[in-house]
């Protein structure tokens, strides 16, 4: 019976496809029913997604694929593939979306584009429901450019503002960076191992065959790709940016799917990466020190969206790290994780930000007692992603820092459990000016969260509470069964030393303390180091670097180009046409009009040819 | 007496020519011009008959041909001076060099 | 039951029609001008249909013979299509009748010599990718200059005369070029026809060892530079874009869509096709050139302020594709050429298309001018969005094909040159980025305010066909690729690859 369903995996994507193509085509009549037929495609979605996990749950590896595009050295195919790691992905994308489809049924009731906006919605979901089923790398390829073109409608969804234009086209912009050297690296590996197929590239990569160079560059070139989408170090700029977008659009895409979907990359080819030293290291060092450098920015963000966003960037880099660690449980362990509370902190940011009419912080305040449901989840969040004892964030960290300390990184140990320390710092900085001290009480009359907004936030805190318990160093059963499909060396649990569940539990303590003590007690302000606050407000300068290296430079050669083009290539061109001109100009200077010289011309010419004719022998 | 060689005739026939042709392309006045053009044919007729008496095969082939290029001359002259006559009176003007308005 | 010469001179009973009609009768000259090119449609799929079901339609008419005892020339006209030239004659007459209709609103004087040159024009596009004969190529390939010069020269805009001019001198230049390569080729041989040149070249006749490698290199080179100013190629890719920008925007329909494919068309089919060998000793620098097409065209589109000018140098950078494939020396590399010549037809069609619509109601094509006309104009700024994603090759649009199958063969063989001209389709982004982002996104600011409609339901229907042909074969490209099988299998064949 189990089997009979997993061929129809390939359904799990087509109820959300569906939703959109039917609000696209109908928008206005659709227009009041949008979020309820939204909702309804896309739980039909996760129903199935569940029905696929419970069915396939002892599945090593199964796929089922059709020919997409053959010739005769070529063949290419699309279809489905379970694997543990495919089952946690598509059912927390399905989840999550779900809870946000329902949030959004009343966050954006007022939109007058709401048809559009829910069929956004479902062409991300189907988009990143599809790429979580990839058999191979074509096909996550294609439905990874489509997940990028869900975000950017959706970034760019209030097209009238120029800041969400502008987000919209950096996002995109940047995420393409990084996918063309996903491209390259995709082809590269289609070369060496002949085949896209997940199943037969690590066919290939543990017998061996492929060379040291070609795999790094591939590990490196695929792993670009994750670098742009996952919004690490240097390629992390559009997620701040991509702000501007509404909050439940931050919540699903830029939280816990989208961003993801790097992560998920690095780890669906881990074993590629295992198979290289120096692509291992370079994910280690790019996620531990994004972690860091991210967590350093947030500390002196306003913007609540952006605090949570840079939040998101350096959890990320967690995952990074551990899964250069060699540790690809801790690695998923964590995104599972970090996909619960980070979607919740952002659907409880966007009650506060449409209580409060503003993203500013500092224009927020005591916000606990006008909104304590809202209060009492977001601070589950923040208690989880600051990694506070016995909250999922808490497990997952553990596993993480456990997995770097195993394969003996230990600076990156060391800025790893720094970060762990400014999380909590920050998070609880953010929850302290928002929701404690003295606030203005607003005027409007106090109603209560409607049960759409309720029912999804309540729905996340569960796992962002519980989630943890699956996978602790008493109880691995998360790590063995994701792992059990890897046939390489990954070793999902490991001794872990005595002190540092309790050093890192000191951390998140002494981060939240320090916020205690300098938001709740001396209200401090960190304006009193002006360059420093500058530098990190400003995300150290980086987006005008990236004007002064990347951009400005590249208008300069755009430019030249439109130069040379105008003054040297068309002057070459010109000169063909402008040549036939002149000889036809001057070559009709010989028409004088004078019959004598025209008569001696003949006559000459004449002489010319009878004497050649009496030299050659005549005609006769 | 001592007939005359054939090259005398042909050198006079050549020297006519060439009179005539320096005649025809360095003149200005358009009459003498196209007294120069008789001239060459004259040339050519003189060339016609010396052959015909004294050249390889002797006939009277020459002869012949000479008194129709001559017919031809005279029509030709007539022609000639005719669009001469009306030219003049567009323009109140023989010089050749006056004429050019097929220039480009 | 000859369809190939049917369908090629199909448009001529439209022509014979319109002759009778009085110019001042519009609408009757806008149905049969339709219907005419309706026709060729019909016959088109027709011809495509008995293609698959295996019927090939190879004619050949003796014509001009001379010659006497053992040196015999023979000019035959002869007829034959293979995969890609059947698809290019399906691309050919769906264009045309696309064009055909949007004409007729908007082209808005002198409509009965307008389609009259049409017609003539569609004649002498689908006998170009009919013809099995050089000399008939060649004759067809003339046949479609003289109405493009008097079409550009009278419905432009107003830079059009010198266009008109420049575009004939052009092309002329480069049609002097293939009638030298073709005349030797003839005196050489003896023969024009495209399959016994195959075979001569191939050394496969008695005394083809005697044409010396020196001919054989020189006269593929006369058909690069030939062919290289059609495609275009830079550095001689000038007057194509002052066509793209001064022509009215119908006709670049035609133009980007299938004339530009004339050129890669002959390319493929009679410099690979014709000298393999010679071919693959140069493959190197014709990737390099394909590079150079992707980076110049890209970066000159970044640095434009008129929406035509962008998407000139955007087909300019995008038939370096074309050349990157054929340059591959593989079968993904031949498929991803000739898909991204048939993707890019449509891509461009779609993308002009639009611009005229916008261009009727703003009357300016200026990029400042043209901002926020999402609110107005959601469908047309939704369809441009799906062109600006074909252009940038996006997943499921026909474009990704294209690049994905010409970069996957280019990297087996010239690893570092594809790196470099993946660079190329970053900068594509970016301007197609810009042009859809500031012509759909933003508040409308041109002053007066002109009125804004969205697509009417005449000018939807086009843009969807095109969209849908697009999104179809990007889905699904096996509709294509099982065409072009045979073709690109002789192809590879010939080069040895």
């Amino acid at each position: 019976m189990c089997d009979k369903l997993l061929p129809y995996a390939w359904l799990i994507p087509v109820f959300p496809f569906v939703s959109f193509i039917m609000l696209l085509a109908f928008r206005h009549r659709l227009q009041a029913y949008s979020s309820y037929i939204g909702s309804a495609l896309t739980g039909l979605s996760l129903v199935a997604a569940i029905v696929v996990w419970v069915t396939g749950w002892s599945v090593q590896s199964v796929q089922h694929t059709g020919v997409w595009l053959a010739f005769e050295s070529v063949e290419l195919q699309m279809g489905t593939w379970i694997t543990p790691l495919n089952l946690v992905m598509l059912n927390i994308v399905a989840f999550i979306s779900v809870c946000v489809h329902i949030y959004s049924h009343t966050y954006m009731k007022d939109e007058r584009r709401r048809s559009t906006y829910f069929a956004w919605l479902g062409l991300f979901t189907a988009a990143m429901l599809g790429l979580c089923l990839s058999p191979n790398l074509l096909q996550f390829y294609m439905c990874w450019e489509l997940v990028g073109l869900g975000s950017f409608l959706l970034i760019g969804f209030h097209f009238e503002e120029d800041k969400a234009k502008a987000a919209a086209k950096k996002a995109f912009i940047m995420t393409r960076i990084g996918d063309i050297g996903l491209l390259a690296g995709l082809i590269l590996l289609y070369w060496q191992t002949g085949s896209l197929q997940f199943t037969d590239i690590y066919t290939v990569i543990s017998s061996g065959e492929l060379e040291a160079f070609h795999v790094t560059l591939i590990s490196l070139l695929i792993f670009a790709g994750a670098v742009g989408k996952s919004g690490q170090l240097p390629l992390h700029t559009w997620l701040p940016d991509a702000m501007e977008g509404p909050t439940p659009v931050s919540a699903l895409i830029h939280a816990a799917t989208m961003v993801a979907a790097g992560v998920y990359l690095v780890a669906v080819l881990h074993p590629l990466f295992m198979a290289s030293d120096t692509a291992l290291t370079v994910v280690a060092v790019t996620g531990g020190v994004t972690a860091t450098v991210a967590a350093v920015i947030a500390i002196a963000q306003t913007d609540i969206k952006r605090i949570l966003a840079y939040s998101t960037i350096s959890q990320l880099g967690y995952m990074m790290l551990a899964l250069g660690s060699a540790a690809l449980a801790a690695g998923v362990f964590h995104l599972m994780t970090h996909a619960f509370f980070k979607a919740l902190l952002f659907l409880t940011a966007g009650v506060v930000i449409h209580h409060f009419k503003t993203r500013n912080i500092h224009q927020m305040g005591h916000a606990f007692s006008e909104l304590r449901f809202t209060g009492m989840t977001f601070l589950i969040g923040t208690l989880a992603i600051s990694g506070f004892p016995l909250f999922s964030g808490f497990f997952s960290k553990e596993a993480v820092l456990s997995a770097v300390w195993h394969d003996e990184r230990y600076l990156l140990f060391s800025l790893a459990l720094l970060t762990t320390f400014l999380t909590a710092f920050y998070m609880f900085r953010l929850f302290f000016i928002v929701f404690m001290g003295q606030g203005k009480p607003t005027s409007g009359p106090k109603k209560a969260l409607s049960m759409a907004l309720r029912l999804p936030i309540a729905a996340l805190s569960v796992p962002a509470i519980g989630a943890g318990f699956l996978y602790t160093p008493w109880f691995s059963a998360f790590g063995n069964w994701i792992t059990q499909w890897q046939t390489a060396q990954i070793d999902p649990g490991h001794e872990v030393p005595w002190w540092m569940m309790p050093s890192a539990i000191m951390c998140s303590l002494a981060g939240i303390m320090l916020a205690w003590v300098m938001y709740q007690k001396l209200r401090v302000p960190l304006r009193e180091l002006p360059y420093l606050h500058a530098f990190t407000l400003r995300g150290f300068y980086m987006d005008e670097l990236y004007h002064y290296t990347i951009k400005q430079p590249l208008q300069f050669m755009s430019t030249t180009t439109v130069y040379i083009e105008k003054f040297v290539v068309e002057t070459v061109m010109e000169s063909s046409s402008s040549f036939v001109k002149w000889v036809g100009k001057y070559g009709a200077r010989l028409q004088s009009g004078q019959v004598q010289t025209y008569g001696a011309v003949g006559f000459v010419g004449l002489s010319i040819l009878v004497f050649i004719l009496f030299w050659t022998g005549g005609y006769f | 007496m001592t007939s005359v060689p054939l090259n005398a005739y042909l050198m006079l026939a050549l020297i006519l020519f060439c009179i005539g042709l320096f005649g025809a392309l360095t003149k200005r006045n358009t009459v003498i011009v196209l007294i120069s053009i008789e001239l060459m044919l004259n040339a050519v007729n003189i060339n016609l008959v010396a052959f015909s008496k004294l050249g390889m095969h002797p006939s009277i082939t020459g002869q012949v041909f000479t008194l129709f290029t001559i017919t031809v001359a005279a029509a030709e002259a007539a022609v000639a001076l005719a669009i001469l006559m009306a030219l003049f009176r567009n323009r109140s003007t023989v010089q050749i060099d006056e004429m050019d308005g097929m220039k480009h | 039951m000859d369809w190939l010469s049917l369908l090629i001179f199909s448009p001529i009973l439209g022509m014979l029609l319109l002759a009778t009609v009085h110019r001042k009768n519009e609408s009757l000259i806008k149905a049969i001008a339709v219907s005419a090119t309706a026709l060729s449609m019909v016959i088109a799929v027709l011809v495509f249909v008995l293609f698959h079901q295996g019927i090939s339609h190879a004619v050949s008419y003796q014509w001009i013979n001379f010659g006497h005892d053992n040196i015999v020339f023979l000019l035959n006209y002869e007829l034959g299509v293979q995969g890609f030239s059947v698809l290019l004659l399906l691309l050919t007459s769906v264009l045309t009748l696309l064009a055909a209709f949007v004409a007729t609103f908007q082209i808005k004087k002198n409509l009965k010599p307008f389609f009259l040159w049409l017609l003539i024009m569609e004649v002498g596009m689908l006998g170009v990718f009919s013809s099995e004969n050089l000399v008939l190529f060649f004759l067809f390939f003339e046949m479609t200059l003289v109405p493009m010069f008097f079409l550009i020269g009278r419905w432009g805009d107003r830079e059009r005369e010198r266009t008109a001019y420049r575009f004939l001198i052009y092309n002329g230049l480069g049609s002097a070029v293939l009638l030298l390569a073709i005349s030797a080729l003839f005196a050489r041989t003896g023969t024009t026809n495209i399959a016994l040149l195959q075979e001569i070249m191939a050394n496969e006749v008695q005394g083809s060892a005697a044409i010396s490698e020196t001919f054989r290199n020189g006269i593929l080179w006369a058909m690069l530079i030939a062919f290289g100013i059609k495609m275009p190629i830079v550095p001689l890719h000038t007057w194509m874009v002052r066509v793209h920008v001064h022509a009215p925007p119908v006709l670049v329909i035609i133009h980007a869509g299938v004339l530009l494919k004339i050129g890669a068309y002959g390319i493929i089919t009679f410099g690979a096709g014709i000298f393999p060998e010679q071919f693959a000793q140069i493959s190197t620098f014709i990737a390099i050139l394909g590079v150079i097409n992707i980076l110049y065209g890209a970066l000159l589109a970044l640095g434009q302020t008129e929406l035509k000018h962008v998407l000139a140098y955007s087909s300019v950078s995008h038939m370096g594709i074309v050349l990157l494939g054929v340059a591959a020396l593989n079968q993904p590399g031949y498929h991803g050429a000739i898909f991204q010549t048939l993707s890019h037809g449509v891509i461009a069609a779609l993308l002009f298309l639009i611009v005229g619509i916008v261009h009727s109601r703003t009357q300016s094509t200026q990029l400042k001018d043209l901002t926020g006309l999402a609110k107005a104009m959601p469908i047309a700024s939704g369809c441009w969005l799906v062109a600006g994603m074909a252009t940038l090759g996006l997943p499921g649009t026909s474009g990704f094909i294209s690049e994905l199958l010409a970069f996957l063969g280019l990297f087996e063989t010239e690893p570092i040159l594809a790196g470099v001209g993946m660079v190329g389709l970053i900068l594509t982004t970016v301007y197609v980025m810009r042009i859809i982002l500031s012509m759909t996104h933003g508040k409308h600011t041109l002053k007066p305010p002109t009125e804004l409609r969205d697509l009417t339901h005449s000018e939807m229907a086009p843009v969807f066909v095109l969209v849908l042909l697009i999104i179809a074969i990007g889905v699904w490209p096996s509709l294509l690729t099982s065409t072009l099988n045979l073709t690109v299998q002789t192809i590879s064949i010939g080069i040895g690859g």
